[in-house]
């Protein structure tokens, strides 16, 4: 295309039309590629020969505004909604009448299923990579919350199911609900803010529950934004959503990761019962190991007691013995025992008989044997 | 002189007993050491009792503090 201009002096100056037509010729040659996006702002009118739409950044917002042939974009019959995510295969375009940029759409695609998956499971490894998921990350619940959040949906099973849970097990309990969209393109921002909103409020621990769903019902529990804010909220999030066999990215940045709503309940209280059971059970274990001790005590002490009236009585007796045995010994050193081994005491007149010198043949003499005794008259002396 | 503890009395008199038991203290000591016993043996039953009394009231006072089931 060639674009006149205008000549002023040395300055060339084109005409909008021609800086339009100049700059639409060059988009013109740029290749036609795949761009992904929410839709948002979808515009469809009989009247237009083209739809418009624009299509959204889910990370950062960025927009671009798309526009495809009416007829086109209804022989898809996508019935698109709302933030829904697609596939836009087209070319940048510029609209030279009004100097619009755009995308010309040639065809869109449903974001699939496996597209959802491999874009989740790059997701997965991105903020895996981010330590987002690490256990050191995990935080213990408090063992008695004051106030407990639940954001779930608003007339969900789960949402009964927990508080069910929660005020059987702990009547007490004093529970915030924050009812949002738990699916849908609106879900994940509802659910940050109504994180946002519960933190404020100073819940001490955050129950985030859904009942299943399809994998297209949980993709917003999977989302980039939501699970950052439950990886980073101040209090702990109990998130109960996930199924057996596909897990939510928001459940592995949770603190705690409930098999079910009745689970999570579970685990954000203690049972009352229970505890005070335990509580009682402890209190009559201190009593009676109380009791215990003064017992040993008592009985520990009544046997000193025992052994000390024993004691004196003993000691008594003991001494009488040693008396006995020193009489005894006494007994032994007299001279009539020595008698009755045999010897025997001669005397002459008064006096022991104790040499030979003392007595001459004719002397009479006393002899005393250890029974009886006799007279004697001296033969001879040696 | 202070009051001893219930552990120095329960160890003084066990070392009473052991004493008289062994019964190398002359008469006169042992009967003086029996005597001191005895002492001691009030002591550590009289606070034996003090202490029973103890857990008897806060028992009652637990059991009236109990909420009725």
């Amino acid at each position: 295309v060639k674009v006149e201009a205008a000549q002023y002096g040395d300055r060339r100056v084109y005409s909008v039309s021609a800086f339009n037509r100049g700059v639409a010729d060059w988009l013109s040659r740029l290749p036609t590629v795949w761009v992904e996006g929410e839709v948002t702002e979808l515009k469809r009118q009989r009247a237009w020969a083209s739809v418009f739409f624009t299509l959204k950044d889910p990370t950062d917002g960025a927009c671009l505004p798309v526009s495809m042939a009416r007829g086109q974009f209804d022989a898809l019959q996508l019935n698109l909604a709302e933030g829904e995510r697609v596939h836009v295969y087209g070319r940048p375009e510029l609209f030279a009448a009004k100097g619009d940029f755009r995308l010309r759409a040639l065809t869109v695609e449903r974001f699939g299923v496996g597209d959802h998956l491999a874009a989740l499971e790059r997701l997965k490894k991105k903020l895996a990579a981010e330590g987002i998921f690490a256990s050191e990350r995990k935080r213990a619940l408090p063992f008695l919350p004051t106030t407990i959040g639940l954001v779930t949906g608003n007339d969900a099973a789960a949402k009964r199911d927990v508080l069910t849970t929660i005020t059987t097990r702990f009547p007490p309990a004093h529970v915030v609900v924050a009812e949002t969209y738990v699916q849908g393109p609106r879900a994940a921002r509802e659910m940050i803010a109504a994180l946002r909103d519960l933190c404020s409020l100073g819940v001490d621990v955050i129950v985030l529950a859904r009942g299943g769903g399809s994998f297209e019902d949980l993709l917003p529990f999977s989302d980039e934004q939501l699970v950052r804010a439950v990886a980073s909220c101040p209090v702990p999030i109990v998130s109960a959503v996930g199924h057996e066999q596909d897990t939510p990215l928001c459940d592995l940045a949770a603190d705690v990761r409930a098999s079910t709503p009745t689970a999570a309940g579970r685990l954000v209280v203690p049972d009352l019962d229970e505890l005070t059971t335990r509580l009682r059970a402890l209190r009559n274990a201190l009593e009676r190991g109380t009791r215990r001790a003064l017992e040993r005590e008592r009985e520990r002490t009544d046997r000193l007691h025992e052994r000390l009236s024993r004691a004196p009585r003993l000691a008594l007796e003991r001494k009488r013995a040693a008396i006995e045995q020193t009489a005894g010994r006494l007994r032994a050193l007299s001279p009539r025992a020595t008698l009755t081994r045999g010897y025997a005491i001669v005397r002459a007149g008064d006096a022991l008989v104790q040499s030979s010198t003392q007595v001459q043949p004719g002397t009479l003499v006393d002899v005393e044997l250890a029974e009886g005794g006799f007279g004697a008259r001296v033969e001879e002396t040696r | 002189m202070t009051e001893p503890t219930f552990e120095q009395a329960q160890r003084e008199l066990e070392q009473i007993v052991e004493r008289l038991e062994h019964g190398r203290a002359p008469l006169d000591e042992a009967l003086a050491l029996w005597e001191r016993g005895e002492e001691l043996y009030r002591v550590c039953a009289g606070r034996l009792d003090a202490a029973q009394a103890k857990i008897e009231e806060l028992a009652k006072r637990v059991e009236a503090s109990r909420p009725s089931e």
